[in-house]
């Protein structure tokens, strides 16, 4: 007995490492062919000639390419993402301040698709054929197939513009938890509602599998309860694909989460990366980056984890 | 293809994909106005016979900059898809020929690519190389590439077991020659098929980038910046951001439709 | 058709399972497709009855139409089956959920697909061990279950307890199988072809393990398999199904030794025996299409003996030979 499969989670582990590093190597690689002067690209137009010299030799702008990757490293290593050229701030200092916020909308937003798509693929799995059935399928692939921040603009449109029930912009911080909460339902659904649609239709395909196999006909021949079966047993072997899937899409759902963010005005890494566009903020954008990069990773590194938690079979190889 | 048109979602699919291509093509010959055109005087019009869709905050006609709209969107994917379809064709069939570090290399590679979401590797190369239309069309069809490489090179795996290639091997027929006439047909049909299921995330991400203003460049309007107008002046008229959604959200739902049934009608198991 | 007897003889039900004019008929894109035409069986408390067929004649579906678990294009089984005296086919079904796991057990076909793979042996095991006894705690859940996977033969019960189905082997499997439906003690226990899906050498295993439970299972067995020579080495009584109809039943030894019909005689006569040297006999065409309802018998279309009479009317099952044999054929021979 191998546990979680202890094996199978340091192989991951290494992969993921290998893949962090080389995503690092790439954000590095970016800043490194950046066109032109280094300094002037880095620093904007604005920096003096002699801040420039300076920040050149601070930053260590002049050494050989290798060098300065091996700096690079180091610095990430210990949570230097750099300094912000523009407010002198630290870069993890920056995004560690918005961060929350991106996480709290990606979860919340993970969560309610889990949350009301699990049971309404169950739902449908019970009742295959159904005009229910049929509708949600309908449904499901219309919302996927729309940009979530086109659904955030709508939701914005139909909800506050129009019928002013709940407020718009910004995250109501300071305003206690209850006004926190209000504002992260429109962002929070708008980047769900695709994925509630997805999930059920998902679920519902594993379940008429699962409930179709052998097995669950060996429990039903032993007269074990309904409910049991389905929401006990034939539930976790339905949660295979649909997880698999949600680990590929949860890169969708950060990309979405930055855009969303973007429409309702939210602080978050989205807010955090555009201004640091505009302005060339190549450290705030390197970081900010990297830091979406890692969550991504993690996510799917937690998947695998549940998933070899759920399925001994893995756990072998 | 008459398989496609059996299922209502498919039919629904076909027909506004057909729309969508009508629009783009022909564009320049349909749109009532010249898509630029000023006229400040008439803008936030409602629709009217003279604005099928009004105008926008410059007064510009709605209905022509969408369908202008319908070609950026088509070029840029057709563009882009295009060119992750050979380069990642390539890469996943010189992965499996090579095997082994080579593969490996390739493989990691696709890994590492994937591991940044579309949306965010392209922020970070247009904020590198400034943004540009090539850049656009470029970064879209690197984050596209791992997918298309990931099936090529499956689908080359699947074939390589089958004997007709060692035979071809062993009559001398040179490698190209064993890529163009036996390979390329025989996987073509899934990377086709993919093809057509990565046009909605095109669309979606060029539009993406253009709300955000990373996307194409003035003059060009993309369906994405007329929604990043309409949402600016929301204040003044809900109508154009309205319509502008709506283009957009109809041309995704019409790709993803027609890429699945697509998909199905190209289904053995579903015959 | 034999009515049924009385349920009740002594004070003690002997014929604990008497199947009347049972009939399956399932939906298909082409029609009704009759699975089951019109069976009759007696099993009696203690007894293992063999059920042998070809593919095709509706061994399984019937083990799935006494348990009630047919798929959703089949129709509700019509005819008797009394259970101890109460016909399963007309409870309501909650009823008939509370009988299985407890009054009516079964083993499968296939043990790997059989068991959920992302559960413990321990976890089935003790799932079907709750329907009999449903207040036992854990701990002596997973003691009867180490117990009973004792009894079958497993050795390191404790560890096997803790393994998932693919760590085990098929024989494995198949034992954990039997354990369970042990657990449930049942009345009826229905073995659908246990040993089909393994190796010979494991197969002579798993029967030689049925057949030394044979003291500790109170009730009746029916054991279903296309192999006559299992049937022989394990059962007391056999019934010989073809395209949905009983053709002949009786005690074994009896049927073996002189069938009375010639279905059960080609069956024999196509038995590999060691030394056999030559071609294999063969039983020429082909079973009878379900969406068909032919007139006549059932098999007249592969008889060496058939006449007009055959193909014009059917025979029921008539006593014929051995006490307690009985044959559906008028020439019997």
């Amino acid at each position: 007995m191998t546990g979680l499969g202890v094996r199978f989670l340091l192989g991951r582990l290494l992969q993921t490492v290998l893949v962090v590093l080389g995503a690092m190597a790439l954000l590095f690689a970016l800043t490194v062919i950046v066109p032109g002067d280094p300094a002037a690209a880095l620093l904007g137009p604005q920096a003096s000639p002699q801040y420039a010299k300076q920040f050149v030799a601070e930053m260590g702008l002049d050494q050989p390419i290798p060098v300065r990757f091996v700096r690079f490293f180091g610095h990430v290593l210990t949570g230097d993402l750099g300094t912000d050229v523009v407010s002198g701030r630290k870069v993890s200092a920056a995004i560690s301040a918005v961060l929350p916020y991106t996480v709290t909308l990606t979860a919340a937003a993970i969560g309610l698709a889990v949350l009301l798509g699990v049971p309404l693929g169950c739902w449908a799995a019970t009742r295959p054929g159904s005009w229910v059935d049929n509708i949600l399928a309908g449904i499901s692939v219309a919302l996927i197939a729309i940009p979530s921040f086109v659904v955030a603009i709508l939701l914005l449109l139909v909800f506050s513009v129009w019928l002013d029930w709940l407020p718009v912009l910004g995250t109501g911080r300071g305003d206690g938890v209850g006004e926190a909460a209000r504002r992260l339902v429109l962002p929070a659904v708008a980047l769900a509602v695709g994925w509630i649609g997805f999930i059920a239709r998902l679920v519902r395909t594993a379940m008429l599998e699962v409930l179709a196999e052998p097995y669950i006909r060996t429990a039903r021949a032993y007269g074990l309860p309904s409910l049991d079966i389905v929401f006990k047993y034939a539930l976790r072997n339905a949660a295979i694909p649909p997880l698999a899937i949600l680990g590929l899409g949860i890169g969708r759902l950060l990309g979405g989460a930055v855009l969303v963010e973007i429409v309702f005005g939210r602080p978050g890494l989205g807010r955090l990366v555009l201004d640091a566009i505009n302005v060339r903020n190549y450290p705030v954008l390197q970081g900010a980056v990297l830091v979406v990069v890692l969550l991504f990773v993690a996510a799917n590194l937690l998947v695998d984890i549940l998933y070899s938690a759920i399925d001994p079979r893995i756990r072998r190889g | 293809m008459a398989r496609i048109l059996q299922t209502p979602a498919g039919a629904l699919g076909t027909a506004l994909v057909a729309l969508v291509a009508i629009a783009a093509l022909f564009a320049p010959w349909i749109a009532p106005y010249d898509p630029d055109q000023l006229a400040v005087l008439d803008r936030f019009a409602g629709l009217s016979p003279a604005h099928w869709l009004g105008t926008d905050q410059l007064g510009r006609d709605l209905l022509s900059r969408l369908l202008h709209g319908a070609t950026v969107a088509m070029a840029v994917s057709a563009s882009a898809i295009a060119i992750a379809l050979v380069a990642g064709t390539l890469l996943g069939v010189a992965a499996a020929a090579l095997g082994g570090w080579g593969e490996r290399a390739i493989l990691v590679l696709f890994d590492i690519v994937a591991a940044f979401p579309s949306l965010v590797l392209a922020l970070a190369v247009v904020a590198v190389f400034g943004p540009g239309n090539g850049h656009l069309v470029g970064i879209v069809a690197i984050t596209l590439v791992p997918q298309f490489g990931r099936v090529a090179r499956a689908q080359v795996l699947t074939l390589q077991s089958l004997p007709f290639l060692e035979a071809e091997r062993i009559l001398g027929a040179s490698p190209w020659r064993i890529l163009r006439y036996h390979l390329l047909p025989n996987i073509a049909g899934p990377l086709i098929v993919l093809a057509s299921m990565e046009v909605p995330s095109v669309i979606t991400i060029e539009a993406g980038l253009s709300f955000i203003g990373l996307g194409v460049r003035p003059p060009l309007a993309s369906w994405g910046t007329l929604i990043y107008d309409g949402y600016s002046y929301l204040s003044d008229s809900t109508l154009p951001v309205l319509v502008s959604s709506l283009a957009l959200a109809l041309a995704t739902l019409g790709f993803t439709l027609f890429g699945e049934a697509l998909r199905d009608a190209a289904d053995p198991r579903a015959r | 058709m034999t009515p049924p007897t009385p349920a009740r003889d002594d004070d003690k039900i002997v014929t604990m399972l008497q199947v009347r004019d049972l009939r399956l008929v399932a939906h298909t894109a082409r029609g009704p497709a009759h699975i089951l035409r019109g069976v009759d069986l007696d099993l009696d408390r203690g007894r293992i009855l063999g059920l042998v067929g070809e593919s095709g004649s509706g061994k399984s579906s019937l083990a799935l139409a006494l348990l009630r678990l047919l798929p959703a294009n089949v129709m509700p089984p019509t005819g008797q089956v009394l259970l101890d005296g109460v016909d399963l086919l007309a409870l309501p079904a909650a009823a008939m959920a509370e009988r299985r796991g407890r009054a009516i057990a079964m083993v499968f076909q296939d043990p790997m697909a059989a068991l959920n793979p992302l559960f413990t042996i321990g976890t089935q095991l003790t799932a079907a061990l709750r329907r009999s006894a449903p207040a036992s705690s854990r701990r002596d859940a997973l003691a009867k279950s180490g117990d009973a996977l004792a009894r079958v033969g497993i050795a390191d019960p404790v560890q096997r307890l803790r393994a998932y189905p693919h760590e085990l082997s098929g024989g494995m499997r198949q034992r954990v199988m039997i354990a369970m439906a042990l657990l449930a003690r049942p009345d009826l226990l229905l073995a659908d072809e246990p040993t089909t899906a393994l190796d010979a050498t494991i197969e002579a295993q798993v029967i030689d393990l049925l057949r030394g439970l044979r003291t500790s299972l109170a009730g009746g067995v029916l054991f279903i398999s296309h192999h006559l020579g299992l049937v022989a080495e394990l059962c007391d009584d056999v019934a010989v199904l073809y395209a949905g109809v009983v053709m002949e039943r009786g005690p074994v030894a009896a049927l073996i030794a002189a069938p009375r019909h010639p279905y059960t005689a080609a069956l024999l006569s196509c038995e590999v025996r060691p030394g056999q040297s030559g071609p294999l006999t063969t039983i020429p065409g082909e079973v009878p299409d379900p969406l068909a309802t032919p007139e006549g018998c059932l098999f007249a279309p592969r008889c060496p003996m058939a006449e007009d009479r055959c193909r014009r009317e059917t025979q029921a099952l008539r006593p014929v030979g051995a006490p307690g044999q009985a044959a559906a054929c008028w020439k019997s021979v």
